[in-house]
């Protein structure tokens, strides 16, 4: 074992810190695990390649993690992938359960972690080797799958699949990148958009747009009235956090994790497909779905548990293909090539030392963000008793250095951030579902290009069915999802019949 | 009044005493402030970045400054720079600042007209072709022969730039073998190098572009992996490959590499008496306003961190090639590499 | 089943590929768009005349809501007039934060007692200024 000698403690410590950091940032709305990784990625040029790739991984563990706390305490998602934890999230803070919530992701998101860890280490090859079996064809099954989720997430069906609909026709303005295989051209807007929105609109601005600001404007709208001393969130008020949480819940935990670890290791995809579709599938299995997004603590788990997951799927193809599973491996690749190390299909095998360790960070770096964010929990929560006046201005200022450094400095990302609080805002009183738009937006672009491009490259409709077995599985659980969602969409109607009548 | 004028006089010295070691720094940096690099790609994984950060660090050092480099893409990076004349942002970019321009990409406007062209300093040796283990052709004189006879020959690339150039130089050598056959050769327009890789794995393309840092430990699995791949061409002049670091990539050595190099182990003609070669070579952008006296700082900054000569072992162990010009060298340079690419992408257009 | 496969073969022109996904999804746009019409307009409308739907809330505060929209984009304003004048330092942001968030802050408070004030003054300086010192010098995040 002589990658033991390598595990200094500067190692631990250096994880610890990165874990630490990375949760303050994804904490902040606007900053993200990326952004993390990516600032402090010239740090590695000084730190050598082990110490610095435990300071990148705790950053990423951390980061993933610390979004759940805006998502939980103010109704903004931290990173796009605690977007659906704000939708059971948030209504457990305002019954006082904020402390109770903030537990329960964290245990989710550390079992996810491990759960990934694991994975990643005895089976990374051979997943990678499966892995490279989704082709054009079955990368866009894996999207309009996630997708299905509009249906079972709105609150009335034909309007949450139009609210969709427009959050992918959103997500299409700019230019279909080159990068990801478009030809280059513009669509979609007017010849003085194109300075502004050649690479469209960004995720994370129209994101806490549409979550953050437009919550401000809406609150200015009211008056900005502080809760009454009685009103107040009260932290000790409601139910307090117990590990008999789970029980009943292993089946979600493993579920969601497997989804986590999956989505995270399809390159292409995007994480935040991976807590989407988890909520999904357990909503739809769910004994009680109609309790899910009012506040139950299977809507958290789903969806943390998988966001930690990602972790280690989307390190799989980054260490045995070389090719990032999502943004912030794309950004890690950086820290392997800085070192003048490359990753790629023989990386395991010709750096055993380097592959321990970093599984041993990643692993480290999840208990640490468990042990420090299960005490800090306490103090973090009393967020909600800093009076508006004082919160609402440093959101505000927040979201905006969050967006403008979303891309390394572009202002436009900033004006995103208001243009989507004015429309969340607008959105709100005419009909038009948020939760189903942004996850419309999120996933718009991808569904395009796989869509556009399994029809290019096999010219028949009929491949996005037979194209493999593979495809042919996805279909089942993409009708079955559907179905499932319409029966539930049913079920809730009647029962709400039924106590009007009573 | 008097006490008043008086305070106000010690003030003023006092500030001129603050303010004077700010002259002398002035003196020989005429740009004043933080100084930040966008670079024309996102990627902070990729080869941009990393040049970009190992020169910004040489030349921080050097004029004493605070450098940071943006990944804000091409797009942003103009803009940026349009914006600030003083020196405090520039910009670096590589050949597709001009490759994008003649193959009318969206946004890309003629660089040599709209900025100042800046110092290169880089190259990147590594951009390449690749079979996969499997395929019936085995080197690049084999697919040019079998597109000429009437075979379809599909090669996966990004279009509009770096990665399209050599398959251009393909068709075009097609062509002056084989006159009206160039069409057999068909690109199939993908994305990033995983949607590259991807396209040879679906059975979809029957060669991809790559490079040796992204692709060098693939062309090293066993023949009977689906993933196997070997390298058929390197588009780098083999003059220019021959400056690398001896122990090449991986375990792939310099001359292992030099077999696929363009003039040496592979010849793709560009015209009669040429061969086509392409270094994909990194440089400065600047602002059209920029002055004079700051273009000459940079310049002479730059020429010594190269005199310094530790940069250069910087820049090869991350397998590229130190390439230092002047400005003034660097427009001229530039432009008649414009000009011959020009050339074969016109003589195709019918 | 020479039906079938010319129903099934498409040909996408790879430059006018950028139109065809938009095109289907604008297409599904306006069906839906127009099935919720039908169905919907009446009802709404009835709605409207009726004044049951309302499109602000009751006993909207417009003076605070009207400010914020104000207030915001002429903050994000400042900050990038601020940082072009003075680029690549993060003033921008540094300078026209002290003065969003202490406009902000007074904007929503309702209970202006000295207390609230130096609470309101102090945060619209400390908060602006340790973002920038620890986010701009320590972590070198991009700022305008």
């Amino acid at each position: 074992m002589e990658f033991l000698e390598l595990l200094s403690p500067s190692y631990f410590l250096l994880a610890a810190a990165g874990s630490i950091i990375g949760i303050i940032f994804g904490a902040i709305p606007g900053m993200t695990a990326t952004m993390a990784v990516a600032v402090c990625l010239p740090l590695t040029y000084t730190l050598g390649l082990h110490e610095g790739l435990a300071l990148l991984l705790g950053l990423y563990v951390g980061g993933i993690s610390g979004g759940l706390v805006p998502a939980i305490l103010l109704n903004i998602p931290g990173t796009p992938s605690s977007i659906t934890t704000t939708f059971d999230g948030y209504p457990m803070a305002q019954r006082g359960e904020a402390e109770r919530a903030l537990k329960i992701c964290i245990v989710a998101s550390l079992f996810g972690g491990f759960f990934s860890a694991i994975i990643l280490f005895f089976f990374a090859p051979i997943l990678a080797d499966f892995a490279i079996k989704f082709s054009y064809v079955e990368k866009f099954l894996m999207i309009f799958f996630a997708m299905s989720v509009i249906a079972s997430l709105s609150k009335n069906i034909l309007m949450g699949v139009f609210s969709g609909l427009i959050g992918v026709l959103l997500s299409l303005i700019g230019t279909y990148d080159v990068s990801n295989g478009g030809n280059g051209e513009y669509r979609l807007m007017a010849t003085w958009m194109e300075p502004y929105l050649a690479y469209g609109f960004s995720l994370l601005p129209v994101l806490i747009g549409l979550f953050g600001i437009s919550t401000i404007i809406e609150e200015a709208e009211k008056g900005v009235k502080e809760n009454s001393l009685e009103n107040k969130v009260n932290l000790t008020k409601g139910t307090p956090f117990r590990f008999n949480v789970f029980k009943g819940q292993t089946g979600n935990l493993l579920r969601s994790s497997s989804i986590g670890t999956f989505i995270g290791m399809l390159p292409g995809i995007g994480g935040s497909a991976a807590s989407i579709l988890s909520y999904t599938q357990q909503k739809n299995l769910s004994k009680n779905p109609e309790k899910m997004g009012k506040g139950a603590p299977e809507g958290l788990v789903a969806s943390e548990s998988a966001n930690n997951a990602l972790t280690g799927g989307a390190l799989i193809p980054l260490l045995s293909l070389g090719i990032p599973g999502d943004s912030t491996t794309a950004v890690l690749i950086g820290a392997f090539t800085l070192q003048g190390l490359q990753v790629g299909p023989l990386f395991i095998g010709e750096n055993i030392d380097t592959w321990y360790s970093m599984v041993t960070g990643l692993m480290f770096a999840n208990v640490v963000m468990f042990i420090a964010m299960f005490y800090a929990i306490r103090y973090i929560a009393k967020v909600v008793l800093i009076p508006k006046f004082i919160l609402y201005p440093i959101i505000v200022m927040m979201c905006a250095v969050g967006a403008y450094a979303i891309n390394y400095g572009i202002m436009f990302d900033v004006w995103t951030l208001f243009l989507f609080g004015v429309a969340g805002w607008i959105f709100g009183k005419i009909g038009i579902e948020v939760a189903p738009l942004v996850i419309g937006f999120i996933l718009g672009s991808s569904a395009e290009v796989y869509f556009v491009k399994s029809l290019e490259s096999y010219g028949e409709y009929s491949i996005l069915v037979t194209k493999s077995p593979i495809a042919l599985v996805l279909w089942g659980l993409i009708i079955l999802s559907i179905v499932l969602s319409v029966i539930i969409h049913r079920k809730s109607k009647q029962q709400a019949t039924e106590e009007a009548a009573q | 009044m008097k006490n008043i004028m008086h305070t106000a006089k010690v003030m003023l010295l006092a500030g001129s005493v603050v303010a004077a070691p700010a002259i002398t720094f002035a003196a020989d940096n005429p740009i004043r402030g933080n100084i930040r690099i966008v670079i024309g790609s996102k990627s902070t994984g990729g080869d941009t970045y990393q040049a970009s950060s190992i020169i910004a660090e040489a030349l921080a050092a050097k004029i004493d400054a605070n450098i940071k480099v943006d990944a804000v893409g091409f797009s942003a990076g103009y803009q940026a720079l349009e914006r600030v004349p003083s020196g405090n942002t520039l910009m670096i970019f590589h050949d597709q600042a001009y490759l994008g321009h003649l193959y009318k990409q969206k946004g890309y406007e003629d660089p040599f007209k709209q900025w100042q062209i800046g110092p290169s300093f880089a190259t990147n040796p590594g951009n390449g072709y690749l079979v996969p283990k499997n395929s019936p052709y085995k080197n690049m004189d084999e697919i040019l022969n079998a597109a000429g006879n009437g075979q379809t020959i599909r090669v996966a690339i990004q279009p509009g730039g770096v990665s399209e150039i050599g398959y251009t130089a393909m068709k075009n050598a097609v062509r002056l073998a084989y006159p009206g056959q160039e069409d057999n050769l068909v690109a199939l327009n993908t994305g990033s190098q995983s949607d590259k890789n991807q396209a040879m794995f679906d059975g979809l393309a029957d060669v991809i572009n790559g490079s040796v840092q992204a692709n060098e430990q693939y062309t090293r699995l066993p023949a009977d992996d689906q993933k196997a791949m070997n390298f058929v061409w390197l588009t780098a002049k083999s003059s220019t490959l021959q400056n690398a670091n001896p122990e090449g990539m991986g375990q792939t050595s310099r001359d292992e590499l030099l077999q696929y190099a363009s003039g040496l182990g592979v010849r793709v003609p560009m015209d009669a008496e040429n061969d086509f070669t392409f270094d994909k070579e990194f440089f400065f952008l600047y602002n059209k306003r920029m002055s004079p006296e700051v273009v000459a700082f940079l310049d002479n900054a730059l020429a010594e961190v190269f005199a310094d000569g530790k940069v250069q072992e910087t820049l090869k162990k991350s397998f590229f090639i130190p390439n230092f010009r002047t400005s003034a060298e660097a427009q001229k340079h530039f432009k008649a590499k414009r000009d011959s690419y020009a050339k074969i992408i016109e003589s195709l257009q019918k | 089943m020479s039906w079938f496969s010319s129903l099934n073969s498409v040909v996408i022109d790879f430059d006018q590929s950028h139109l065809f996904f938009p095109r289907i999804v604008i297409t599904l746009i306006a069906i839906l768009g127009t099935f919720i019409l039908i169905t919907h307009l009446r009802p709404v409308l009835r709605a409207m005349r009726s004044g049951q739907y309302q499109f602000f809330v009751q006993h909207a505060d417009f003076m605070r809501l009207l400010a914020t929209l104000a207030l915001i984009p002429a903050y994000f304003w400042l900050m990038e007039f601020i940082g072009e004048w003075l680029p690549n330092m993060g003033l921008g942001f540094l300078l026209a934060s002290i003065p969003f968030v202490f406009a902000m802050s007074m904007l929503y408070c309702h209970e202006k007692t000295r207390r609230n004030v130096t609470i309101i003054t102090a945060n619209a300086v400390i908060a602006p200024t340790f973002v920038w010192v620890v986010l701009y010098h320590f972590f070198l995040v991009s700022m305008p």
